[in-house]
């Protein structure tokens, strides 16, 4: 399992385009991957692959985000998805 | 006798429209729990998977349609869609439920998405809550899908239809663009929603946020001004002949395309006045360019760059930026760089008018404006760009804002990347400050808009919000002609070019006026287009020379008005 934290860079934070755009990065890879809200009166996970738990993850700009992959591309998902989400 | 009612909303989509309301049913929530055998939860699950394979094609097909009608600006809104219908969250959620639980499809969807409905509602952000639109319309299609009924009877209606609800759904107007929709006025949504830009897409003329829609019942007469942004219901006689009037100059502009584009707005007289359209969204340069526009005169980039309720991204803004010279085919734009600070409804008692707005908020939010400006550099190799500065009123503002323009430059020359350096810079006139120095800006510019709106609104001291002194807002009032003639007195010997692109240059007599006083380029909204053509071709420029000249020489407002009616209007 890898983990990081990222800081959103997209002005748009994480909306309708840019989370449709995290949806087919994502699916890309094998690994299983979560973004998570560490936000501790208000924890949220959301699947990476689920454009519906993206948008209701709520995540703005420059909300802090964690990012969580297990699987055999662990190291290269977590990678990509948080260069993505740095803008 | 006449119950004619004006009820106020904001434009979603530009143009006129008259017809009959047809009340739009949200079919939402008409499910009933039944239980399913255990032998047949399988023939279930097969059943919801039909559904959802079904609702793909009709959406697959439905975006290659509308990218082949209106290109790719508004095919995204179908990608996200297509993602729900693929989505865990949903899907697989619908399917365990109905194993689980071994009920029907119909039930198990209305459940898993009432669920998650509420948990947009939680949201704090009015964007994502706006979204729960998308989730409705999925459900909508997958519960009409479910019934192996063809979606809403697409019955040919008997006359023109206005659609009305409480929300349209971008998906049902584009299904029934076909039928006899004319136009779409709902009583919730703004100019950002999805609906919204699909209206705009397909050229059809919406109101928005129009509250008091609810007491209109279908069959009623409507008018949909989507140039005002307001539904009129019932209207009177003389009301309803004066918009199918310019109803039907709406129509023959989009018929005439091709004749008035290789037609210039030439005077009776042999002066060729240069005509361009304004615009407030990326989605209408294509019906503009179609129309036979010359020019882009005014795009005014504020409602694009803010376009998801939050500011768009850079790459976001270069496709967008890129897409609209590209669909201009050549024809100059002149992207005004975004002018906010006066929707804020915070008043505090402090008029906004009067505060940081226009390039006074630019300068103040230095990241804001050198994104807009790169992105914008980074598309000027598509197409003729220009670049226009609003709410400059000191000549200080300008040389910051120009140093600025530099530095993002220098910034692309260091990546390499190419953008074209000969994008000509203006500057708005339109505040009173920069009407008296114009002559001073001249040397660092290179050409001039004259914003007649605002300017006149502090000429006069008028704010145009404000009920109580609206009546006394005139572009004929002497101090106003005075000032233009000043402006072009000014500007002239500097030979820089000046646009007017206010509501002034809209109105057959005052764009009268305009040219009378020297001015032979306008720009102005679309609907406007055809009237202000027709003007421009009926009247003799030597005569509106010698107008100018005396009504420069009147006391009162209403006596120009009078005089400048019995020439524009002598036939």
């Amino acid at each position: 399992m890898k983990e990081r934290e990222v800081v959103i860079g997209h002005r748009l934070g994480l909306h309708a385009r840019a989370a449709a755009r995290l949806v087919e990065l994502s699916s890309k890879f094998q690994a299983s991957i979560v973004l998570f809200r560490s936000d501790p009166t208000n924890p949220v996970e959301a699947d990476a692959r689920s454009i519906l738990s993206i948008l209701l993850l709520s995540a703005g700009y420059g909300s802090k985000v964690g990012v969580r992959a297990s699987g055999v591309d662990e190291d290269q998902a977590v990678e990509s998805i948080c260069e993505y989400l740095a803008g | 006798m006449t119950d004619e009612r004006v009820i106020h909303g904001v434009v979603g989509s530009v143009g006129i429209a008259v017809g009959r309301a047809v009340r739009t049913f949200d079919p939402l929530f008409v499910s009933f729990n039944v239980k399913v055998r255990p032998d047949q939860v399988r023939k279930e699950v097969e059943r919801f998977r039909h559904s959802v394979d079904k609702s793909r094609e009709q959406l697959k097909r439905m975006q290659a349609e509308l990218r082949r009608k209106s290109g790719p600006e508004s095919s995204f809104l179908i990608d996200a869609h297509l993602l729900v219908l693929q989505d865990r969250l949903f899907v697989d959620r619908i399917i365990e439920k109905i194993e689980n639980e071994s009920i029907n499809s119909e039930w198990a969807i209305q459940q898993v998405s009432d669920d998650l409905l509420q948990a947009y509602d939680r949201l704090d952000d009015e964007y994502l809550r706006e979204r729960r639109g998308d989730l409705e319309d999925i459900v909508r299609r997958l519960l009409h899908n479910l019934q192996s009924k063809p979606l809403p009877p697409l019955k040919k209606l008997p006359y023109d239809a206005i659609l009305i609800g409480k929300i349209v759904p971008p998906s049902t107007l584009f299904e029934l663009r076909t039928q006899r929709v004319v136009g779409l006025a709902t009583e919730t949504g703004s100019p950002l929603s999805h609906t919204a830009i699909m209206a705009r897409s397909l050229e059809i003329p919406a109101v928005m946020g129009v509250t008091a829609l609810s007491e209109v019942s279908s069959g009623d007469l409507l008018i949909v001004d989507g140039e005002r942004g307001v539904v009129i219901c019932s209207p009177s006689e003389e009301t309803l002949a004066e918009y199918k009037e310019r109803d039907r100059d709406g129509r023959k502009l989009k018929k005439k395309a091709a004749a008035s584009a290789s037609a210039p707005s030439v005077t009776e007289d042999g002066v060729l006045i240069s005509l361009g359209a304004n615009i407030n969204f990326s989605e209408e340069v294509r019906s503009a360019i179609t129309s036979g526009c010359e020019s882009i005169g005014l795009y005014r980039t504020e409602f694009d760059f803010f376009r998801e309720g939050k500011q768009l991204d850079e790459e976001s803004l270069v496709a967008d930026y890129s897409l609209v010279l590209k669909t201009a085919k050549g024809a100059p734009v002149t992207f005004r760089t975004i002018d906010v600070g006066i929707d804020q409804k915070s008043w505090d008692g402090v008029n906004p008018n009067f505060g940081v707005r226009g390039l006074r908020f630019c300068l103040e939010n230095t990241d804001v404006f050198k994104k807009q400006l790169r992105s914008l550099y980074r598309a000027s190799v598509n197409g003729r760009m220009r670049i226009l500065l609003p709410f400059v009123s000191t000549v200080d503002d300008l040389d910051s804002a120009s140093e600025i323009i530099m530095a993002v430059r220098r910034e692309l020359d260091l990546k390499r990347q190419p953008y074209d350096p000969r994008v000509p810079i203006g500057v708005m006139i339109e505040t009173p400050a920069a009407a008296q120095t114009c002559d001073l800006m001249a040397s660092r510019v290179d050409f001039f808009c004259l914003g007649t709106n605002d300017l006149i609104q502090y000429y006069l001291v008028i704010d145009r919000s404000d009920q109580s002194v609206v009546h006394l807002y005139n572009p004929f009032h002497p101090a106003i002609l005075r000032c233009l003639h000043q402006i072009f007195s000014l500007l002239r010997p500097t030979g820089k070019s000046i646009t007017v692109c206010g509501e002034m240059a809209a109105d057959p007599p005052s764009a009268a006026v305009l040219l009378g006083l020297g001015f032979t380029s306008l720009s102005v909204n679309l609907g406007a287009y055809p009237r202000i053509q027709r003007m421009i071709r009926s009247v003799s420029m030597a005569q509106l020379r010698d107008l100018a000249g005396q009504i420069l020489k009147m006391q009162k407002p209403k006596e120009v008005e009078e005089k400048v009616r019995a020439i524009v209007y002598r036939s």
